[in-house]
């Protein structure tokens, strides 16, 4: 090829959108063929969809609107189905040191801060396909269980208000918490703060659980179904994050998991760019 | 692509990887021989603006590499294929090669989809492309390492050690591949095997402990072994001689020592036409 031709070939690149589309759809393609992924997922999600409790959406009566049923469906697989995607992602950022691929990486026309969005975006969408495969269906199967055809719609919404905040936020977290921590006791950590965080009674042991930072979706849940899904604004630990479940703290509870995810890559973003000029 | 360095240097802690180096390196084929730990992955390292100087200047194409714009503007022409290159284990090389090509810049999709087809030829992978990279030999890696080096029609091609690992016919098909690349451009050959450098460049520098000990043409460090190099035949179980002995073959009259040396090592010692290898090692002993 001729040097002429290879400036036609290659772009202006300013704007860098389309390089952190390749990253993000490349990230996607390779987490999504991570075999580990959809088993967890399908272990995780069958174990809690057949062992639910009385307080499972499978046990709502017949009339149940539904959102509601939804709502059930999306909290139910988000207390648990996140936990895989957390142990998952944790080796997404630091594989390519581990790999040999860094330095390549880095010598590509590609701003750092490029490459971190775009595993984020990968992170996120990889993620995001097995927790909306779930949902669908499970909306299936209440569809057929109930004979309301709108059931498929509220469970792609019931995914993006509830699941899909959550999923943010653990993304942002296991990509790059374990640049400082191994990812191995990262996966432990992680364990241990989505029980305590998002499953421990908050009357019990102060807790994050029924927060507006509860990765699970708690409010957004509540506001779904016009019940209180688990614990949202039940009164304990830090009360100023437990507002009255409605409308409007769900939508502040999605802000800020979105915010709280986009933290630590803006942090990594900023210590590694001062590493990598520390001369 | 010229290359400038000037007091180059970089630290590592209290370790100093590079000792105000400067180099000049005009276009075309360029090696740069040196032992392992001698720097020559660190001098990459810069030039591919992955690390930065700790001190001194380095222009590559007219271009700053300590500022953001001049990398950048660097890294656009660059073609660079790192000691100990990974690959993604679940991507195919069509696909590696895609990705590389889109962070490169190459926005057109059906000229990027041709130049991958075209490199995954070159470096004989077709058969593969398709196929995941998990389980790929060494040379087939390396094959898929020099192909990401070459998207984009690169003026500067750095290729760090690339050839290490690899079995002969890998390396003679690497070796030619490189050669037929240099033309108009600058292709820079990091190596530590002597004879990578001597069967491809006319022009070489020698590092050691971080610091330039030789720049100049191949033929002048051939230069540097003459008067120091020896053949020097002793019998079976007889010390070898003093010196650094370049290669020992065992022969029906006993062993045949090529020896490097600055003075005579042993009063039967002959002298002998120096190697680049025999060069580089006398080199090695000033």
């Amino acid at each position: 090829m001729s040097e002429e031709e290879g400036e036609r070939v290659r772009g202006s690149g300013v704007s860098g959108m389309s390089e952190l589309l390749a990253v993000g759809r490349y990230e996607f393609r390779m987490q999504a063929r991570k075999r580990s992924l959809w088993l967890a997922t399908a272990v995780l999600a069958t174990v809690i969809g057949v062992f639910q409790g009385p307080r499972g959406p499978r046990y709502l009566p017949a009339d149940a609107p539904a959102p509601e049923v939804m709502a059930g469906w999306a909290m139910l697989f988000g207390i648990v189905v996140p936990l895989a995607f957390g142990m998952v992602l944790a080796d997404r950022l630091i594989r390519d040191r581990r790999l040999g691929t860094a330095p390549l990486l880095e010598s590509l026309p590609v701003r750092p801060g490029l490459l971190l969005a775009g595993k984020y975006l990968g992170g996120v969408a990889a993620t995001g396909l097995p927790a909306l495969l779930l949902m669908l269906v499970a909306g299936g199967y209440e569809t057929v269980h109930r004979g309301d055809p709108l059931i498929l719609g509220w469970a792609v919404l019931a995914f993006a208000l509830v699941m899909l905040p959550g999923l943010a936020f653990v993304a942002g977290f296991a990509l790059t918490c374990p640049l400082a921590v191994s990812a191995p006791l990262f996966r432990v950590l992680f364990v241990g703060y989505w029980f305590w965080g998002n499953m421990l009674t908050p009357d019990f042991l102060p807790s994050l659980t029924g927060t507006l930072v509860t990765p699970i979706g708690d409010y957004q849940a509540s506001w779904l179904s016009g019940e209180l899904a688990l614990f949202a604004g039940v009164p304990g630990w830090l009360n100023f994050l437990r507002p009255e479940p409605g409308a409007g703290s769900a939508l502040l509870s999605i802000a800020l998991l979105l915010l709280l995810g986009l933290l630590p890559l803006l942090v990594t973003h900023t210590v590694l760019a001062r590493r990598r000029h520390a001369a | 692509m010229d290359i400038q360095t000037t007091g180059l240097t970089r630290r590592f802690g209290k370790v100093t990887a590079l000792h105000s180096v400067d180099l000049a390196i005009p276009g075309g084929m360029y090696g740069l021989l040196g032992a392992n730990g001698a720097g020559k992955t660190t001098l990459m390292r810069i030039l591919a603006g992955v690390l930065p100087p700790s001190g001194g200047q380095v222009r590559v194409g007219g271009h700053d590499l300590a500022t953001g714009a001049g990398r950048l503007a660097v890294q656009r022409r660059l073609g660079y294929l790192p000691q100990d290159l990974g690959l993604y284990p679940d991507l195919s090389p069509r696909e590696f090669l895609d990705y590389v090509g889109l962070l490169k810049g190459l926005d057109d999709t059906r000229a990027r989809r041709r130049q991958v087809d075209e490199l995954l030829e070159l470096v004989a992978l077709t058969e593969v492309a398709g196929r995941r990279m998990k389980g790929f030999s060494g040379g087939m890696r390396r094959r898929v390492g020099i192909a990401q080096a070459l998207l984009g029609d690169p003026a500067l091609i750095v290729v760090d050690e690339p050839t290490a690992g690899l079995d002969p016919e890998e390396r003679v098909r690497f070796r030619t591949l490189l050669s037929g690349l240099a033309g108009n451009r600058t292709v820079l050959l990091s190596t530590h095997i002597v004879e990578d450098v001597a069967q491809t460049c006319q022009y070489a520098a020698v590092m050691a402990g971080g610091r330039v000990v030789y720049t100049g043409m191949v033929t002048e460090l051939v230069r540097v072994g003459e008067g120091a190099t020896w053949e020097v035949v002793t019998g079976v179980g007889v010390a070898p001689p003093a010196g650094v002995v370049v290669s020992a073959i065992s022969r029906t009259d006993g062993t045949h020592y090529r020896v490097v040396s600055p003075t005579r090592p042993s009063a039967d010692a002959v002298p002998v036409t120096p190697s680049l290898e025999d060069g580089y090692v006398a080199l090695m002993q000033r």
